[in-house]
């Protein structure tokens, strides 16, 4: 092994080349910044609240025919939407209020569940979107549009033996299907032992070595399905059967020289990672005990591990009683967990470089000519990002 | 859609975008016709067809066409109609395929058809192949080759084979050094043939990755595989030394009211030692901090020295070294020299890194087996943090903390050291207790504090003029009486947690913090 061969013309490989472009048009967009006065960097650093109010009313008024896409995806555009002016501090006003409950109803399957559109199969995502597009108008209409029962049947329904769920009638299973049951089913207070069965143990299997979280056993850490294991297992109250110290050491390391955050190791840094990276480490924030005790017993390991905290499995006797394979759960405790985590204290400060984050959301997915936000930086996607405007 | 370049529609395309939202209107509602009919004759299985092949995310249609197949697969009997039948499905998924590689819904449905086991697998090699050419992160495409993989009962030698060509097609390949990680950890852990004795096989991937390590050092996916060979490198049999505590001065702690979990196999053997401390007595509350009245002597440090017992006085006895703790260490030693030559030729960050790294745990190693007390490598990898505070700013405050930790081991490794850093307080009155000796540790720029378990004797702190932000872990100095972190950056209340727990805490000095600041943090 010779490393003379370095010192030959390196010739980049295709990531390679497709990373130095996008930090080359980072890095541009940055040095303006460095340039300018402090007055016009505080101007170039404002998120256009108006604009972006115009882009998502005329959205909920009518989409482009490119939208066409998102046919069988049709409530996540309305909590997109919702969710965006609800953020943006948008009243909504009744006439639209009537239409969305209306459409959303028109969407509810007769045996529980929400489909992508009216006459679709129920969808664990789209039943997700309706639920909390519903509770992001809030009034008493939309609430009770949600048929409960039959949405606990829906989502018994959708629960696989290995303890995960599948996306819909014969579906795929994946950990994406488990947060969006068990937080519909935390949210709307139906959330049981018989849902809450084996569900750990098959998340703690999607844990790689890497300390991120994958869609499926076997499959690389990816950020998306990381926010969706850690919020599950929070909600469940099983959080510290996952080797947080890992997973915070890869989600951290995801925010790279372009100030946002990468969705997968050594893939491009994209803006819709802003929320589902940034989310795991403001949850975490709240986990600092856990974390601690874990950090404990992994310092002495560290010897043996050279290059990542330690796996450990502690007992929690904490955050209340923890029974992973306890069947004598009253529905109403279980709900009450989400509940009681987002109450509780922010022990930690940020642990991501929440400016370095504003800078790259506000600099470079916000973009000009088409007056709202792009996912990755000249690459396009349909344009909102609700959930880059959350944790920051 | 995610990841695609967004270009300005131009007129034509304009005009045809709109045409196909039409068409796809009219396919919508044709089809919610078929399905809530239940028809499933060849026309209607057609249009179902078009519909997916336009837009593959209707999962809907999917599950029409699983309705389908199993509805028109019970008037067949043999198996050539029943294949040509599931033939027609895979055709469906492919063109769907192309129009989204990465639709769930079609890969579900490829591998529902496959899972009937009428299919040639043959085929799902060569089609992944293409897609994974295409794009080999799809991770989806991944997925599904573990899935076929596992019907065909591939061998994982073969599977592994497969990464291996993809891995020289291209280094960047990190999910093909996944699947490669996935697939070795089973070999090794069955103790495959081919793949014993373990460390062979694992200096046989060290070589592999540095190719790829050397080709393109800024590269992550080679340092992530790398990353996983250090944790398969690991020795799970060593004695563990846990923790210790002063056991007369901290109560309620003993074999019965405290235990250890660990996720090893044998997790007996748990030995206490107690450790002998005496009664400290109480003086005056009030202290004067500043530099005059400390003074040190070696002779009053060696009057203390009995009651000193450190951690890293219990060593691990030879007898219960296992056996390939040799080539572990060897293994080290060599993955640090070759990073040396690296960083030589090249200012890499996560090299830089993976160094440090390798090399404090070369000490840790080193030192608990009683090879050499002291860290011999301390000194570089506080230069590499440095370093790295200036490569990486946005990770400035992790590797900050790591600078600081270290600084705090050394400072704690043993008498010696210690002895830098142990001053006798000087008071007014004129009783000569051990309360009045005070470990100082200043102006190190620390921004945490570590290593505590050494330091649970102290009953008088002084960690002014440094930089820390938390005193997590200070809870454990259970005996600390007098207290000094001023000129620090302590920022808000909260950070001071930790004090209430030390129950016999008298004295605190928190002047010249940050307390108060800083404006309210609203994301907690």
């Amino acid at each position: 092994m010779e490393c003379g061969n370095y010192s030959m013309k390196k010739r980049l490989s295709i990531t390679q080349q497709e990373q130095v472009h996008v930090e080359q048009k980072v890095f541009e967009i940055f040095k303006i910044l460095d340039g300018v006065s402090p007055h016009t960097q505080s101007l170039m650093l404002e998120i256009w609240r108006d604009k972006h109010i115009e882009f998502l009313t005329r959205g909920l008024r009518g989409l482009a025919p490119s939208y066409s896409v998102l046919d069988a995806n049709r409530p996540w555009l309305c909590y997109w939407i919702l969710h965006s002016l609800a953020l943006l501090g948008v009243p909504i006003d009744s006439e639209f209020e009537n239409n969305v409950v209306d459409f959303l109803g028109r969407c509810q399957d007769a045996n529980g569940g929400y489909g992508g559109g009216p006459g679709q199969l129920p969808h664990l995502a789209t039943t997700y979107a309706a639920v909390n597009s519903l509770i992001t108008l809030g009034s008493q209409r939309a609430l009770s549009s949600i048929n409960r029962d039959k949405m606990h049947k829906f989502l018994v329904q959708r629960k696989d033996s290995s303890g995960a769920f599948r996306m819909h009638d014969a579906g795929e299973i994946d950990v994406r299907a488990c947060y969006t049951a068990i937080s519909v089913a935390s949210v709307l207070n139906i959330l049981d032992s018989e849902l809450v069965q084996g569900l750990g143990n098959y998340i703690i299997s999607c844990q790689t070595y890497e300390g991120g979280i994958a869609g499926e056993p076997g499959s690389e850490a990816h950020g998306g399905y990381t926010f969706c294991g850690l919020a599950t297992m929070i909600l469940i109250n099983e959080a510290h059967r996952l080797d947080l110290p890992g997973l915070i050491d890869w989600v951290a390391f995801r925010q790279g020289v372009e100030c946002g955050f990468q969705g997968r190791t050594n893939k491009l840094v994209d803006g819709c990672y802003s929320f589902w990276q940034g989310d795991v480490l403001a949850l975490v924030q709240r986990l600092s005990s856990i974390v601690q005790e874990q950090l404990k017993l992994a310092h002495v390991r560290e010897a043996q591990n050279p290059a990542k905290a330690c796996y450990v499995e502690t007992h929690n006797s904490t955050k209340g009683d923890s029974d992973p394979c306890g069947s004598s759960h009253q529905a109403g405790e279980l709900s009450d967990i989400g509940q009681s985590f987002l109450e509780g204290q922010a022990e930690w400060g940020p642990l991501l470089n929440s400016i370095a984050l504003q800078q790259y959301i506000l600099l470079c997915s916000q973009i000009n000519t088409t007056k709202h936000m792009s996912s990755s930086l000249g690459l396009g996607s349909f344009g909102i990002q609700p959930c880059s405007v959350g944790p920051t | 859609m995610h990841g695609r370049p967004r270009k300005p529609l131009k007129p034509e395309d304009s005009a045809a975008s709109i045409a196909k939202a039409n068409k796809l209107r009219t396919l919508q509602s044709q089809f919610y016709h078929i399905h809530h009919n239940k028809i499933y004759d060849k026309e209607a299985l057609d249009m179902s067809a078009k519909l997916l092949e336009m837009n593959p995310e209707i999962y809907t249609a999917w599950n029409y066409r699983k309705l389908g197949v199993e509805s028109n697969l019970q008037s067949l009997s043999d198996p050539d109609s029943i294949k040509s039948l599931l033939d027609e499905e895979l055709r469906v998924v492919e063109s769907a395929l192309r129009q989204n590689y990465k639709s769930y819904g079609a890969w579900h449905h490829r591998k529902w058809v496959l899972s009937k086991g009428y299919s040639s697998i043959e085929r799902e090699f060569r089609l992944l192949d293409q897609f994974l050419k295409a794009d080999s992160r799809n991770f989806n495409g991944w997925n599904y080759l573990r899935f076929v993989a596992a019907l065909q009962h591939v061998s994982e030698e073969e599977e592994l084979k497969f990464t291996t060509d993809k891995i020289n097609a291209n280094f960047s390949n990190y999910s093909a050094w996944h699947n490669r990680s996935v697939l070795l950890s089973h070999l090794l852990n069955r103790k495959a043939q081919g793949f014993v004795p373990r460390e062979k096989v694992l200096s046989e991937e060290y070589e592999l990755v540095h190719q790829a390590l050397f080709t393109d050092p800024d590269d992550q996916s080679g340092w992530f595989y790398h990353l996983w060979l250090l944790d398969q490198t690991v020795n799970q049999d060593t004695t563990l030394l846990i923790s210790s505590w002063p056991v007369h001065a901290v109560e309620g702690v003993n074999s019965s009211t405290v235990t250890v979990t660990s996720m090893l196999e044998k997790n007996e053997n748990l030995i206490w030692k107690p450790l002998s401390t005496n009664k400290s007595e109480r003086s005056t509350e009030m202290i004067n901090w500043k530099d005059e009245n400390f003074v040190t002597s070696d002779a009053l440090l060696q009057d203390f020295t009995p009651t000193l017992h450190r951690f890293n006085q219990l060593t691990i006895n030879k007898d219960h070294e296992s056996t390939n703790s040799k080539w572990h260490v060897e293994t080290l030693e060599n993955e640090i020299a070759l990073f040396r030559e690296l960083l030589s030729e090249v200012n890499c960050k996560i090299a830089k890194l993976t160094l440090a790294r390798l090399l404090m745990s070369l000490d840790v190693i080193m030192s608990s087996r009683a090879i050499c007390k002291q860290r011999t490598h301390t000194k570089e990898v506080l230069e590499l943090f440095n370093d790295l505070i200036k490569m990486d700013p946005v990770h400035s405050r992790y590797y900050k903390d790591q600078h600081s930790l270290l600084l705090m081991e050394q400072v704690t490794s043993d008498e010696e050291s210690l002895a830098k850093h142990f001053w006798y307080y000087k008071e007014l009155t004129s009783s000569l207790s051990r309360t009045n000796f005070c470990l100082r540790i200043n102006k190190l720029s620390l921004s945490r504090i570590g290593f505590l378990e050494r330091l649970l004797w102290i009953q008088m702190l002084d960690l002014s003029h440094n930089e820390l932000q938390s005193i997590e872990g200070l809870e454990s100095l259970q005996l600390l009486i007098y207290l000094n972190l001023s000129h620090n950056r302590i920022s808000c209340f909260t950070a001071l947690e930790p004090l209430r727990l030390i129950k016999s805490l008298r004295s605190l000095d928190i002047s010249y913090n940050e307390i108060g600041m800083h404006s309210i943090d609203t994301t907690s």
